[in-house]
């Protein structure tokens, strides 16, 4: 009951407010509904009359949404300003659940691909991201300590079955890195981190890395992403249908490596039943991973990613501009729908990493809260060949509220008038 | 169309070293011919270091800047980029960045390169005790050309600024000796003293090794050290005064009249140098505003950018820019304020800030867009502008790095079935 917690911390400085929330208590659930006229709740933040798209909730509208703390209080329509220490009129926008970024390379004091973890997501509209593998169970402790308690946004991991991590071929091929129970123990220990197994760049001929990772994610009870270069005798097919379990996540699934379409630019049929079985492809863009002329066939036939992703690193994010915004933007122009596209980097990666509690406005959840524009104009988009798309479509994001807080605001929607603020404290 | 696709050009080539080979020499220099191998035509070019505000077409070869002249034709090139409509400059130098040492270094790539900037001083992270790490980590694995500002203290920017027992004027000379390509000079901030030792030994590395230093305004520290003194009495000529909107002790605005106060002229005048370094707390619009308003320009536009600043204010060298342009600044003004004027003041480096020929092809095109744009100061309160100037493509030492309209590119639906197209 996160609802009733809540109120109980208030409970010394608003034992009043607890009181009567308490009494409209069997409300929760209900959206649309003003709250009843003996309210006496002081929102901190409310974010009036935006376009908001909470697909878990079956939003799709023009709604309110009160921010108390740290938590989503309410929304509804027709939300009082009057109530609210701070209004914020964001009716140009659409308002999303705070955007979850399922691969991402964030642990920035270790190896050198990674990026600083803010930076790389907050300013789009990111307010939890995925590191997909940075780490395995040597250096997680360290990355956990450094990076993820420090973060402003939420961040996860995929655990490298690597024990060492991703730090090039040595390690990463290396069998004897791959430690099934250390991995295990780890995802255990870590349960508020860490979503499940990650595999990446075997290049050995046989099966080993790819199920000792599907082995540790079904003793840790966790999710498997799977990075996968096909070789003589272990193919795509194979890891897709045989290998692979129902839940996991094949990454990078546009990149060149696997074998997605035939020779006629046909989506394959085993990816059509790897899909009926549960497996889940997820984009992972990158530097490598992601190709116009094989994302455009795929989606007119209709197959769509399940979860749209960055891997962005030093690389991906410079001329592939590998972003997430960006990276919704290239979807967005192909020609998925914009509830598509939120549907995929809110609901679905958070299904994938069986976090529900995330990618949702739930009434009590953390307000995580992604404002975001679709602008017009001439834009171009390059893939991981350097191929170019020119759209006319791009998704930006304006503000972002992580845990009640605006952390980003582009526009300075959330911000006074410099002349007419008042005093400055020291300068009159 | 911007550029031929490869195989268009392959062929291209194929032809004319056939057709030379049957001796028709009149068209062997069309193979010979793409001697550059990238050529930004078009643009408006702002080069105040060669005394050019025009539009201009600029080829590179390698890593330098080859010609800068009126049509200079496209088949001369291996890559062409339109740059109509757009401005070209040398790529901007912050003088006041963190990309090492201090907490909330940010990696110069991401935030720099990516907003047209090709040179970063690391503004006092390192001290020299801990150089060679800022080397190994950073400078020597960027691609953008990372410089320092060493910091009066053995420790460099970890908190313990005021620890005047690691404060060795010979051993930070010798230092900067080592590496005078890389090390620019001196940073002394954040000192909690009553007094003026960090100067002081700053001064002494500085004159010993031949450096500027540059100095806070006092942030954190107000101990009975006023701005005043500091800039006529300890500086040197070419010694910076960074923060200078900062203001939080209301001194280069007198409060009361709404003027830039006599000591900054008399400070300007003597050769100290003033620095923007804007950063999370160090801009707020009355003083900008005030000074701006006066023509008291800073010296040099910089950033101050770190983890906190990159959000709140926003203050990347675009963004600072624009707030220029915002307070009345022209663009060539501002340009010149963050290409060649910070290459005079880090002193050594005369191939940076420039777009002359021979010189390194660091290059950047912005857009100066309209519309409605806010701005926010160290207050969060923002201003609302109708200009922006935004990054569009940055070249670094002839590599094409960031190209966010895809201007040298292809489409990829005629592209063929292309591999990394460079």
């Amino acid at each position: 009951m996160p609802h009733l917690r809540f109120h109980k911390r208030l409970l010394p400085s608003l034992a009043l407010a607890s009181v009567l929330c308490s009494a409209w208590l069997p409300l929760v659930g209900q959206t649309t509904n003003a709250p009843p006229s003996d309210d006496t709740v002081i929102y901190d933040l409310l974010l009036k009359n935006g376009h908001v798209i909470d697909l878990k909730n079956n939003r799709n509208g023009r709604l309110d949404i009160a921010i108390i703390g740290e938590k989503i209080h309410k929304v509804g329509k027709g939300l009082p300003s009057s109530r609210a220490k701070k209004t914020v009129d964001v009716s140009e926008y659409y308002v999303t659940p705070g955007l979850i970024d399922l691969h991402t390379h964030l642990d920035q004091y270790g190896a050198w691909l990674n990026l600083n973890p803010d930076h790389t997501t907050l300013r789009y509209g990111v307010t939890t991201a995925v590191d997909a593998g940075s780490t395995g169970h040597l250096g997680f402790e360290k990355f956990k300590e450094e990076t993820i308690d420090k973060a402003g946004v939420r961040l996860l991991a995929f655990l490298n079955i690597v024990g060492a991590g991703m730090y090039g071929k040595d390690v990463e091929n290396d069998v004897d890195q791959m430690d099934v129970a250390a991995a295990v123990a780890m995802v255990r220990k870590h349960p508020d981190s860490l979503v499940g197994l990650k595999t990446a760049h075997y290049q050995p001929t046989d099966w080993e890395a790819i199920d000792r990772a599907v082995e540790a994610a079904e003793k840790s009870n966790s999710v498997l992403m799977v990075d996968f270069h096909p070789k003589p005798g272990r193919g795509y097919r194979e890891l897709i249908l045989e290998h692979m379990k129902p839940g996991n996540i094949h990454t990078h699934f546009y990149g060149r490596l696997t074998p997605q379409l035939d020779e006629n630019k046909k989506v394959q049929d085993y990816m059509w039943k790897a899909r009926e079985r549960g497996i889940l492809f997820d984009v992972g863009h990158g530097s490598g991973s992601f190709w116009f002329r094989i994302a455009v066939p795929a989606i007119k036939q209709g197959f769509l990613p399940d979860t749209i992703s960055t891997d962005i690193h030093k690389n991906s994010i410079m001329l592939p501009r590998a972003h997430l915004n960006n990276v919704m933007s290239k979807f967005l122009n192909i020609g998925l729908t914009f509830e598509q596209i939120i549907e995929r980097t809110t609901v679905n990666p958070a299904k994938a990493i069986r976090r529900t509690d995330l990618g949702t406005l739930d009434e009590g959840s953390p307000a995580d809260i992604a404002v975001l524009k679709i602008d017009r104009g001439k834009f171009a988009f390059l893939d991981s060949g350097h191929g170019k798309l020119t759209g006319d479509k791009r998704i930006r994001c304006a503000m972002t509220i992580r845990k009640g807080e605006i952390v980003w605001d582009e526009e300075g929607i959330s911000m006074p008038e410099w002349s007419t603020a008042g005093p400055y404290s020291n300068f009159r | 169309m911007h550029s031929l696709n490869p195989s268009t050009r392959a062929s291209f080539a194929t032809l004319a070293v056939l057709v030379a080979g049957w001796g028709l020499h009149l068209l062997a220099p069309c193979a010979a011919a793409q001697q550059y191998d990238l050529l930004i035509k078009n643009g408006h070019v702002m080069d105040r270091a060669n005394e050019i505000d025009t539009v201009m077409d600029i080829a590179v070869s390698g890593e330098t800047i080859a010609k800068v002249a009126r049509d200079i034709p496209e088949d001369q090139a291996k890559k062409t980029i339109d740059a109509g409509e757009l401005y070209v400059t040398p790529g901007l130098i912050d003088i006041h960045a963190h990309v090492f040492g201090y907490g909330g270094s940010l990696w110069p790539d991401d935030t720099h390169m990516l907003t047209g900037t090709t040179t970063v001083v690391d503004c006092g992270g390192s001290g020299w005790r801990t150089f060679e790490t800022f080397k190994e980590t950073v400078i020597d694995r960027s691609k953008t050309r990372v410089l320092a500002f060493i910091n009066v203290v053995g420790a460099g920017m970890v908190g313990t600024e005021s620890d005047i027992d690691d404060m060795d004027a010979e051993k930070l000379a010798a230092k900067i000796k080592q590496y005078p390509g890389l090390i620019v000079g001196i940073k002394c901030a954040h000192y909690g003293r009553r007094d003026w030792y960090n100067l002081e030994q700053a001064v002494k590395a500085g004159n010993i090794a031949g450096v500027p230093m540059i100095v806070d305004n006092s942030i954190l520290t107000n101990n009975d050290r006023d701005t005043q003194t500091k800039l006529l009495e300890y500086f040197r000529p070419g010694d910076i005064h960074t923060h200078m909107f900062n203001d939080r002790h209301l001194e280069i605005v007198n409060r009361f009249t709404g003027k830039v106060q006599p000591y900054m002229y008399e400070a300007r005048e003597k050769g100290r140098l003033l620095d923007l370094g804007h950063g999370n707390g160090s801009f707020v619009w009355p003083a900008a505003t005030k000074a701006l308003e006066q023509g008291f320009y800073p010296d040099t536009i910089s950033t101050d950018l770190h983890n906190s600043s990159i959000f709140s204010t926003k203050s990347d060298m675009p963004n600072c820019i624009s707030k220029m342009l915002v307070l009345g600044m022209s663009l060539e003004e501002a340009i010149f304020r963050s290409t060649a004027r910070p290459a005079q003041v880090i002193n050594k480096f005369p191939e940076l800030g420039t777009l002359g020929e021979g010189k390194a092809a660091d290059i950047a095109v912005f857009e100066l867009e309209e519309g409605i744009f806010s701005y926010s100061d160290a207050w969060k309160k923002k201003r609302l502008g109708d200009k922006r100037l935004r990054a569009v493509l940055t070249v670094r030492a002839g590599e094409l790095v960031f190209d966010e309209k895809g201007l040298g590119f292809p489409e990829w639906d005629t592209a063929g079935d292309y591999q990394k197209i460079p």
